[in-house]
């Protein structure tokens, strides 16, 4: 016997699938640089950032089952050229960086360790807010002075997300498709002070 | 357009391509994403993206093949149901051993990763912390009052000797590093063991917290793979105008201690991320068994479908080669199976027998050709025959007649095949005797030969009748030719030699006779007595008219014998009775009636011995009727007509006397055939003579009441018209 779908039926549960990713990626909540600024200190520049890591149970699940999470901090300097007035611009990535921060929770001393991976400096927390808290808390994060001779035209941006890549890779598939890992914030261009 | 690309790739080999295509791809894909995890993470959504379209693809070539022999089924074609057959064998076949094998690896899966947890490992864990945590308690409370006691010394001294009296602390504490920190946070001083260390660590937002109220920490660090203790007391104020301070200790662990806190930390962090990913394993391989499964199943049930098709094609095309050779194709020829199982046999089987079959069929329509080209032979033979020839199968059933037989019986046997011989004779009365005949012989197991005679409407005739029997019993041969006209024939010769001799034998002493008895008389009435004279006189006379009598039939048989070469001339024939009745007008008595064509009409005769006919039949009629002692009353006609494509002269004449008695009405022509008391009983047989001479007819019929007709046929050619 041969089972044919009607295609009024596929058509029913295609968008069934779409409304249910859409609904999902709607009621999750990502990640939110809530402020960034950038101040000139001497002859150089430094960031002042706020972020806001407002974590799904998934996520917290998962570190509180000992699964390290690396946080990432993408910042990017953009020359913008406009072509054609406002509508157009021509962007050059002149600069970029990623900060990565390996967060996991050590059994035996009952704290959260972050761990910043670039530079292999360790910080320990009794909680994991105050974790977050430190991590979102970007302070006087010295730029290269090198871009910010002509400040003119000049954009910088960040944003913050978790690394999936770096989830064991059992759980990999599962956070590349599911909308409670999908946290990354938009880009946020940085206030100049 | 777009029609046109989707009709391509949805017919033919194009989608076996496609997919063929997509399985390097994924195969290359998933090699590349094993060999580096990191590349999995960005061929995560190809790879994922591709086997659904693997899987899309497969499903649409299965459901294509489904389709295609679902059509077949209801169209019926041969050998969609066999097809349907063995693809529901294998498919359920595949379903039943790979749902066993899924079942069973999933339980398995599962079995086996459930396996590598077990609730006494995890509490032997979790103790293992805690005890740890215990250990460390102890030390821990014994490090936190040497703080203190640290804090209670550092509070009396005053701010100058602070730094000197933390590094002699540090030393003799055997800590790592000692700081003191005011309560917001500024670093008053410190001191560490480790020259690289320059700025001290920096006690967290919590420990400041806890330390404003008003409580001392004391709590383990982990510092990347090593342990440390952390011990925070506040100093107590001895002045007034002292700010707020407290006092970071943070003292090292043993190596032993802290390799032993460190396997166990590893082995619980392990087992606890282990546990925790144990569903998305189940969950990853089940996903990935499930799938590998799907695509077998889905594979395996289109190979079923085509090796089913491989399968059924030949005995497909064997059937429709039958079914051709049912309808009597013979020239059906399969495609020569390659193969040497036994299907290539029966195909090849198939083949030579077609093949023969042809020949034979050949072979049956030459034989069939040659059968037809002989019995046209054998027809254009039987039809040319002047004897005819019928057959009779053993039913009694006239098969076969030619067209002579049809003529000598007067009937249309032709039209009367199939049917029986007795019904032949039960519808043509006149046939009887022939067909009686025929019946009494065919009891007989062996030929025959016998003369009958059949009752015509011109009179007798004669058949000579021959019956053969056929092989294997199929019936008789019955050839029977009308001798009547032989017969005839022979009797006329007969007649005439015997008119000639007696002729010749008895008209040479009639004239001495007649002479001596002519002198006797006239040499010895004298001589005699007067009363003998008279006697005398009477006796001679009586002699010499009886010799003259006879000298009359002499001459009548010298007619009859004679045969002198006709004398043809063209001669109007109502002339020609015209001019013959005239020497019978001058009787009173006798009426003559003669009934003419307007037209004239000519033909060439032989006019002398034509007027004897005439005399000869007016002179039969007249006495006939004067015999009868009735009214001479003679109706002559003359007509022509047509018969059997044939012009003919039809002179008819008849009397009112009293007829031709039954038992000579076929033997009227007939010599010496009268009941009259005088006459040689040759006229009619010199009529008959004549007419024949001149190839026509001559017959007699009795008429109703009374009376007698007689008909004349002639041949009248047209030019003669």
């Amino acid at each position: 016997m041969v089972f044919i779908m009607p295609a009024s039926v596929i058509a029913r549960i295609s968008i069934a699938i779409l409304f249910l990713l859409c609904s999902l990626s709607v009621h999750a909540e990502s990640f939110k640089v809530s402020s960034a600024h950038i101040s000139k200190i001497g002859n150089g520049y430094v960031l002042n950032a706020k972020i806001e890591y407002p974590l799904t149970d998934k996520v917290i699940e998962a570190i509180d089952n000992s699964v390290p999470i690396v946080f990432s901090q993408q910042l990017e300097i953009i020359k913008s050229i406009p072509l054609l007035g406002r509508y157009w611009q021509w962007n050059e990535t002149l600069w970029s960086t990623n900060i990565r921060h390996k967060l996991r929770y050590h059994a035996l001393t009952q704290q959260y360790v972050l761990h910043a991976l670039d530079t292999n400096s360790q910080r320990n927390f009794p909680s994991l807010i105050s974790a977050l808290h430190a991590l979102g808390n970007i302070k006087e994060l010295t730029l290269p002075p090198e871009y910010f001779d002509q400040p003119d035209n000049l954009i910088f941006q960040l944003r913050s997300g978790i690394d999936l890549h770096a989830l064991p890779t059992p759980m990999r598939p599962g956070a590349l498709i599911s909308s409670k890992w999908q946290l990354t914030s938009p880009w946020v261009e940085a206030q100049w002070d | 357009m777009g029609l046109t690309i989707f009709t391509r790739l949805r017919t033919g080999i194009t989608p076996y391509l496609l997919l063929g295509l997509s399985l390097l791809a994924l195969a290359y894909l998933l090699s590349a994403a094993t060999q580096d995890s990191s590349r999995l993470n960005d061929l995560f959504f190809t790879i994922f993206g591709l086997s659904i379209a693997i899987l899309t693809l497969l499903v649409a070539i299965l459901g294509r093949s489904l389709f295609q022999l679902y059509r077949d089924f209801k169209a019926k074609q041969e050998g969609a149901r066999l097809t349907i057959r063995l693809v529901s064998l294998f498919a359920l076949l595949i379903l039943v051993s790979t749902t066993i094998v899924y079942s069973f690896s999933v339980h398995f899966l599962h079995r086996g990763i459930n396996s590598w947890f077990d609730v006494e490992v995890e509490q032997a864990l979790t103790d293992s912390i805690e005890l740890s945590r215990t250990a460390f308690g102890i030390r821990m409370r014994t490090l936190l009052k040497q703080t203190r006691m640290m804090t209670g010394l550092l509070s009396e001294l005053p701010d100058g000797d602070l730094s000197h009296n933390i590094r002699e602390l540090t030393q003799l504490s055997g800590a790592i590093e000692l700081s003191l920190w005011t309560m917001d946070g500024q670093l008053i001083t410190t001191s560490t063991q480790n020259p690289e260390i320059i700025i001290p660590s920096r006690p967290n937002e919590a420990i400041f917290h806890q330390l404003e109220q008003q409580q001392d920490y004391i709590g383990i660090d982990p510092d990347h793979d090593t342990l440390q203790l952390r011990a925070a007391v506040r100093l107590p104020i001895k002045r007034a105008s002292q700010d707020e301070r407290f006092l970071q200790v943070i003292f090292p662990v043993n190596t032993r201690l802290s390799t032993l806190s460190k396997t166990v930390q590893h082995a619980y962090t392990d087992y606890k991320e282990l546990s925790y990913l144990r569903k998305q394993l189940i969950s990853i391989f089940t996903i990935t068994l499930s799938l590998i499964v799907l695509l077998t199943l889905l594979a395996s049930i289109w190979f079923a479908i085509w090796i089913s098709r491989r399968i059924v094609q030949p005995l497909q095309e064997l059937a429709q080669g039958t079914q051709a050779v049912a309808s009597g194709n013979y020239n059906t020829k399969l495609r020569s199976a390659s193969g040497h199982d036994e299907i290539g046999f029966l195909v090849r089987s198939f083949n030579q027998m077609t093949q023969r079959l042809t020949q034979a069929r050949h072979a049956t329509q030459n034989s069939h050709s040659q059968l037809e080209q002989q019995t046209n032979y054998l027809s254009t033979v039987l039809g040319s025959l002047s004897s005819g020839v019928i057959t009779i199968d053993s039913q009694h059933m006239l098969r076969t007649a030619n067209v002579a037989s049809s003529k000598i019986l007067h009937i249309d046997l032709e039209q009367r095949l199939e049917n029986t011989i007795e019904n032949l004779g039960d519808k043509n009365p006149f046939i009887q005797p022939f067909t009686q005949l025929i019946k009494q012989k065919l009891t007989q197991k062996e030929s025959w030969q016998q003369q009958i005679e059949l009752q015509q409407k011109k009179g007798l005739q004669t058949l000579m009748c021959r019956g053969t029997i056929l092989p294997n019993d199929a019936g008789w041969v019955i050839v029977f030719d009308d001798v009547t006209t032989l017969l005839q024939a022979q009797r006329n010769a007969a007649w005439g030699e015997v008119a000639r001799r007696l002729a010749h034998e008895i008209k040479n002493p009639l004239t001495p006779i007649q002479l001596s008895a002519d002198r006797l008389q006239h040499k010895y009435l004298p001589l005699v007595p007067d009363d003998q004279t008279h006697t005398l006189t009477k006796l001679t006379s009586t002699i010499i008219t009886q010799v003259e009598a006879m000298k009359e039939m002499v001459n009548d048989f010298s007619d009859y014998a004679r045969n002198p070469g006709l004398q043809l001339q063209p001669q109007e024939v109502g002339k020609l009775i015209r001019d013959v009745l005239t020497l019978y007008q001058s009787n009173p008595a006798h009426q003559f009636t003669l009934l003419g064509a307007s037209e004239d009409i000519s033909l060439n005769i032989d006019s002398t011995r034509i007027r004897q006919v005439l005399h000869n039949l007016f002179k039969n009629a007249i006495e006939a009727s004067e015999d009868a002692q009735s009214h001479v009353d003679i109706v002559i006609s003359y007509h022509s007509m047509t018969l059997d494509d044939h012009q003919w002269l039809e002179i008819t004449l008849q009397d009112h006397g009293p007829g031709i008695p039954e038992d000579m009405v076929n033997t009227l022509f007939e010599p010496y055939a009268t009941n009259k008391a005088k006459g040689t009983g040759l006229g009619l047989a010199i009529v008959k003579k004549i007419i024949e001479e001149h190839h026509g007819q001559v017959w007699a019929e009795n008429l109703d009441p009374t009376g007698a007709c007689i008909i004349i046929r002639l041949p009248l050619e047209e030019a003669t018209q």
